[in-house]
């Protein structure tokens, strides 16, 4: 749904619909008819059966209607080039003449056949101009309306991307310090595993530098929270462990948001690992179920009054709120707070298929 | 000078220990994995100095800070951190210096050099250095230095100038006011008597004697603790409610 193709319309000149597109027109044709059953209704010459005037003037508006949808679908790249001002009043001109143009066709073909659909000759002037009038009421209501759909339709756009982009994972500034400590603390030690975790640490701020909304891999997500737990692991030594657990046949080339797993992780050792003195075990496990696939995040839980001061339910608000942008509804998260166990179980569902 | 490092990852511990060796003229007495250790070793060791991390498991390098300026004589405290949102918090806990990880070592000999001029906290500094809410009550048995987990506290009696800290493994006495723990604990303990506070997750309800005078049953315990009438709509309240 997210990914439904707009047409080239920045929030700023869109101000006149696509009037081209299936909504706009269907909406149109919905005015056009409610005018015509106010016409109808309206107390008027009763001598004709109104079923049959009904057919006839719905043609008739029908008519107009779609003309000015047709015209205006053509010109509107040309129109939204005006000046908004000039843009408005030439599609709102445009309109009028329209209506004038196909009320005098109607009226001299009426004239011509004599089927009496019409009003007779001698009143043509009144039936244009009352047609015009009718138009420009009706037309300068349904321009606004456009208008300030189009306006909050932007809006939405506007909100949902700074939105999305509040959303992207951050990692914690703690993380970068922390790590780079433990690097200036191996270098002398132990100088292969400072040399990993410097190429560890670069793809994990590759990847969240590089967190613009394109989205990454399963296999790839997978990989950066192994990367991140291999810096951890680092830092925090015997005290955390650290089980992986995936399947064979996971969708490995799966599309899902970058750093994804990775707050999740960061939580699982900052709330479950770093308040336990004797730590503990971080277990990730991956499954497909279904046409999707099942993440379970697992860790130790403190003991309350030992537990890390809550920043939790952030990340947790945010991944949240990321898959059911991603996935839509069928994405899920939930949490299993045990009394010493804490279990974070993500289910992304297939989105390819229904794309 | 006699230095303790406290931090909890071990190749932090690693890193600080080889830069004051670089820098020379520094005793290292030991080092200690969280926040609970390190004031029960300085209590032991008595270091001029302790290096503190702020983020540890048990007790924050913030709290430990707050226990250390109450030993005799005070080890000066110089924090590391990896992130400096602490530093305010830092300083009024009586801080020398506050450091930000990776350490350089020039900025470690500075901060070395200003704990070397340090006499001490000043009695007006550490009473306004209390975090807001202990993990830990620090007491003195026989000259050593016990600490109490506050989750640990069955509760509290005031006797004399002391309260008794009656907590899963024994009793011990501290010098401080049932009036302030009361106030620094609210939500973690309830009055029942002029000199009495209890756990509010050890109450397991009241009982009636034949004379009319309520007790608190407590969870995993034969005492009996008396209610005063005054504490008793409260507690009762309280009781109904949980």
């Amino acid at each position: 749904m997210s990914t439904e193709p707009k047409p080239a319309s920045t929030p700023d000149s869109s101000w006149l619909p696509d009037f081209c597109s299936l909504p706009v027109i269907v909406a149109v044709m919905i005015v056009a008819e409610l005018t015509v059953l106010v016409i109808l209704i309206a107390p008027s010459d009763e001598s004709q059966p109104l079923l049959s005037r009904l057919g006839t003037v719905t043609v008739f508006v029908q008519w107009i209607a779609m003309l000015c949808v047709v015209v205006l679908c053509k010109s509107r790249a040309w129109l939204q080039r005006l000046p908004r001002l000039h843009g408005v009043l030439v599609a709102y001109l445009l309109m009028l003449a329209i209506t004038l143009a196909g009320s005098a066709l109607a009226f001299v073909l009426d004239q011509l056949l004599n089927l009496k659909l019409t009003l007779p000759a001698q009143y043509q002037w009144r039936f244009l101009l009352r047609n015009v009038a009718l138009c420009a009421l009706i037309g300068a209501a349904l321009l606004r309306y456009f208008y300030v759909i189009e306006q909050w339709r932007a809006r939405v756009q506007a909100e949902a991307r700074t939105r999305l982009d509040a959303l992207q994972a951050r990692i914690r500034p703690h993380f970068l310090f922390n790590s780079m400590n433990t690097i200036a603390s191996l270098i002398r030690t132990e100088p292969v595993a400072a040399e990993r975790a410097v190429e560890d640490l670069s793809d994990l701020f590759r990847a969240a530098l590089g967190a613009d909304g394109k989205p990454s891999t399963l296999a790839a997500e997978l990989e950066l929270a192994q990367r991140y737990l291999a810096i951890e692991q680092l830092r925090l030594r015997e005290r955390l462990h650290v089980q992986f657990d995936l399947a064979a046949d996971l969708p490995q080339d799966r599309p899902v948001p970058a750093l994804l797993l990775q707050p999740l992780v960061e939580n699982a050792i900052h709330h479950g690992i770093q308040p336990l003195p004797g730590g503990g075990t971080v277990r990730l496990r991956a499954r497909r179920q279904g046409d999707g696939v099942a993440i379970t995040i697992a860790n130790p839980r403190p003991a309350e009054g030992a537990r890390a001061p809550s920043r939790n339910g952030m990340a947790l608000a945010n991944t949240r709120s990321r898959i059911e942008y991603h996935f839509g509804r069928h994405g899920t998260l939930d949490v299993s707070e045990g009394a010493e166990n804490y279990e974070v179980m993500l289910y992304l569902p297939d989105t390819t298929s229904q794309r | 000078m006699k230095v303790l490092i406290v931090d909890d990852e071990p190749p932090a511990r690693a890193r600080m220990a080889s830069l004051l060796a670089d820098l020379g003229g520094v005793e290292v007495l030991g080092e200690a994995g969280d926040g609970r250790t390190a004031v029960e070793l300085s209590a032991q060791l008595a270091p001029d100095l302790v290096l503190l991390d702020i983020s540890m498991p048990l007790m924050t390098g913030l709290e430990a800070a707050h226990h250390l300026a109450t030993l005799d004589p005070a080890p000066a405290v110089i924090f590391c951190t990896a992130y400096d949102e602490h530093a305010l918090a830092a300083f009024e806990a009586n801080a020398v210096d506050y450091l930000v990880k990776p350490i350089r070592l020039e900025r470690l000999q500075a901060a070395l050099a200003r704990a070397q001029r340090y006499s001490g906290p000043t009695l007006a500094k550490l009473q306004t250095s209390a975090p807001a809410q202990r993990t830990h009550l620090c007491a003195r048995m026989r000259g050593n230095l016990v600490m109490v987990a506050v989750a640990d506290i069955d509760y509290l009696i005031a006797d004399d100038k002391y309260v008794r800290v009656h907590h899963a493994r024994g009793e011990v006495l501290i010098e401080e006011s049932l009036k302030t723990l009361e106030a620094e604990f609210e939500q973690r303990f309830v009055r029942i008597h002029r000199n009495c506070l209890v756990a509010k997750n050890r109450v397991t309800g009241l009982s009636r004697t034949s004379d009319e005078r309520i007790f608190v049953r407590l969870a995993n315990s034969d005492e009996q603790l008396e209610v005063s009438r005054r504490n008793l709509p409260a507690l009762r309240k309280f009781v109904k409610g949980g």
